[in-house]
């Protein structure tokens, strides 16, 4: 049978069952809609949360000396020059990043103009120094360098303490809130070895020294503030403390795949992973994804039911068309041609159904994106966006649609190609 | 154009017993032959009619219409078969009820082969049997003379040289019934083969040889009426 005989015996009985036509595209489009809507939802929810609550590469491992170090006896355990070495040289390394602390409490006290308000606020700082590679892109100000004695620092802040900062200590106390340009070029003072809450080091004079803000990165400390490498070693030798051996290490690896490979040797060496970010993405990843999974076999048993009522529909439909089959089949039907006009007619309906209900989903996920703009509360890492529809879905959708409807007319089409035109024509 | 042998044909009864209805039926009709079947309700015409025209396989016996072997022929090619070689008629018509005559003429267009002539060719048969006024009008706005005329227009779509109707005229009025039959002789004296089974005289008189199925069989009957012969 051709193709536009096939369209034309198909639009002809879709015109004529057309209100069982609609509510049967109708369920499919409930079902894919839902399915659509809430698998977006989780991909989106997934995103925010990989991308913007935990922003790590899965390229990176971070290596942080052993917190029971047995390193004086066994030559290892202490992240020194030579165990930089060691860790470069593991295969699927492509590169590495060092940092290391600055070794002294610190503390900033800001007393002045903090963007069009006045303020006054004294709070202990953390330093960490690291290698200008890992934040390559998010300095937006000078060279990220060691300027030298005297100089102010150039320092990163976390982009997600910027975001938290933003919305709810901001609001909280009406402060102005801040993007990273606004802040870039701000300068505050830091007093090395100088604190609120903690004993300073003894026989060690402050260090009074400014940072001053050149970005915000990913990469940054959460709760304190970055600075270059060269500066945390200057700072830890000016005040008398360790020098050489780092805080932590940052392995890039030639891929995600290789670091399984890598952990596992750098626990060979006695070192430590810290994962925590990693799990705890993964963990609440995992309950997003769980969720989501819930929700979309809700959404197939929707189109499994979507199917049945398919099934229901065309059976009462092909009963009562069976003498319009047995002419059919007396000019010329072969079973196949009847039996194709049934799953064609309900293909039509399962696309039509699939696509209604993937663009609904579509425009229902824009309008909840839309009405969260301006009823939802500002809360640290709300999204533009809490879907994601990747083309696959979409289309998927669609698929769907016409996967449920020729299923649910694989048994009523069968049954009309069995149609015995001698019996139905007779009389 | 047609040749059966030794055709049996029988259905299970409600209760389980065997009930032949055709026993052992043979039959030949001559290219451009015009046969009437005659016989009670009941007594199988129908279903000879089915099998002829290869809408029903479950027989014993052999049946070859217009060169073709109806036994051992797959569906599909049994599909071509009925779309090709043999145009049916029924008594209540069979057209599809939301398609206008002249899409119901076209229905054996969408089985066949592609034809941009196809829409010509549905209206010059329905002009054919005086309806082309009526082309687009649905079967309702059609009266029963008219519907049997868009019927056999469609039976005629693919030109096949045999048509098998089934008491054709049995829903008509006398009068209408007359200018189906009187279509008939024309198609006939056309060349067309033609196959009419009918408990109906007014129909069996059109014909040039009347055949009465008796206890499952074919037996020619002999009309002294028409001793002097119709042509
Ligand atoms: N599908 C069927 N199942 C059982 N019996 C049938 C079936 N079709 C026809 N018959 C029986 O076969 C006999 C002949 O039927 P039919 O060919 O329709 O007769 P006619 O057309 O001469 O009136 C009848 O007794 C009828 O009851
Ligand atoms: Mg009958």
């Amino acid at each position: 049978m051709r193709l536009a005989a096939l369209s034309q015996l198909v639009r002809l009985s879709l015109a004529r069952e057309r209100r069982g036509a609609f509510f049967s595209a109708f369920g499919v489009a409930m079902g894919v809609g839902a399915l659509v809507f809430f698998v977006g939802l989780g991909l989106g929810v997934g995103r925010v949360i990989r991308e913007r609550i935990f922003p790590n590469d899965a390229r990176l491992v971070d290596v942080v000396p052993p917190a029971v170090s047995l390193g004086s006896f066994l030559g290892g355990g202490k992240l020194d020059t030579p165990m930089v070495e060691r860790l470069q040289a593991l295969p699927g390394v492509e590169t590495l990043y060092r940092k290391m602390s600055v070794r002294a409490p610190a503390a900033s006290l800001y007393n002045g103009d903090f963007f069009g308000r006045k303020m006054r606020m004294g709070m202990d700082v953390l330093a960490v120094g690291v290698e200008p590679g890992l934040v390559e892109g998010d300095v937006q100000l000078g060279k990220f360098v060691d300027p030298g004695p005297g100089q102010p620092l150039p320092g990163l802040i976390s982009t997600r303490l910027l975001e938290i900062y933003n919305n709810t200590f901001a609001p909280a106390r009406k402060l102005p809130t801040l993007t990273p340009s606004l802040l870039v070029g701000f300068t505050l003072p830091v007093d090395f070895n100088r604190s609120y809450v903690t004993a300073p080091l003894p026989n060690v004079a402050v260090i009074s020294s400014q940072v001053q803000v050149v970005g915000a990165s990913d990469r940054a400390l959460l709760a304190g503030v970055t600075i270059p490498l060269d500066a945390a070693i200057r700072l830890n030798r000016e005040m008398g403390q360790d020098a050489e051996t780092y805080s932590g290490i940052t392995l890039v690896a030639t891929s995600p795949g290789a670091v399984p490979g890598i952990m596992a040797a750098v626990r060979e060496m006695g070192l430590e992973i810290d994962d925590q970010e990693r799990r705890l993405a993964e963990n609440v990843g995992a309950a997003v994804t769980l969720t989501t999974s819930a929700l979309a076999l809700l959404s197939i048993l929707i189109c499994v039911l979507a199917a049945v009522n398919i099934a229901h529909a065309l059976s009462a439909s092909v009963r009562a068309r069976a003498k319009e089959i047995g002419v059919m089949q007396a000019v010329g039907a072969s079973r196949s041609d009847v039996r194709n006009i049934v799953l064609a007619e309900a293909g039509v309906v399962g696309v039509a159904g699939g696509f209604l209900g993937t663009i609904s989903a579509l425009l229902l996920a824009l309008l909840i994106d839309r009405l969260a703009v301006s009823y939802l509360p500002q809360f640290p890492f709300k999204p533009e966006s809490f879907f994601s529809f990747p083309w696959p879905v979409v289309v998927g959708g669609v698929l769907l649609g016409l996967l449920a409807a020729v299923a649910g007319a694989w048994f009523p089409s069968h049954r009309a190609a069995a149609t015995d035109p001698a019996r139905t024509l007779a009389g | 154009m047609i040749r059966a042998r030794d055709i049996v044909k029988q259905y299970r009864d409600g209760d389980g017993t065997e009930v032949r209805v055709l026993d052992g039926l043979s039959l030949d009709v001559a290219d451009g032959d015009f046969v009437a079947v005659v016989g009670p309700s009941g007594s199988g015409k129908s279903t000879l009619l089915h099998l002829l025209g290869g809408l029903d396989v479950h027989y014993q016996g052999d049946v070859e219409v217009a060169g073709v072997k109806l036994s051992g022929l797959k569906d599909k090619e049994l599909a071509r078969f009925r779309n090709q070689h043999v145009g049916f008629v029924f008594q209540s018509f069979h057209l599809i009820p939301n398609l206008s005559a002249v899409e119901n003429v076209l229905m054996p267009s969408h089985f066949g082969a592609a034809s941009p002539e196809a829409r010509k060719r549905a209206e010059s048969l329905l002009d054919r049997v005086g309806l082309l006024a009526k082309k687009d009008r649905a079967p309702v706005r059609l009266s029963g003379g008219e519907r049997q005329r868009v019927a056999i227009a469609r039976a005629l779509f693919t030109g096949p040289r045999l048509l098998l109707c089934d008491e054709p005229t049995g829903n008509l009025d006398a009068a209408t019934g007359a200018g189906v039959i009187t279509l008939f002789e024309e198609l006939n004296r056309e060349g067309i083969t033609l196959l009419a089974v009918t408990h109906e005289d007014r129909m069996s008189s059109a014909a040039r040889r009347v055949l009465r199925l008796k206890e499952g069989r074919l037996v020619e009957e002999t009309r002294p009426a028409l001793a002097g012969g119709v042509s």
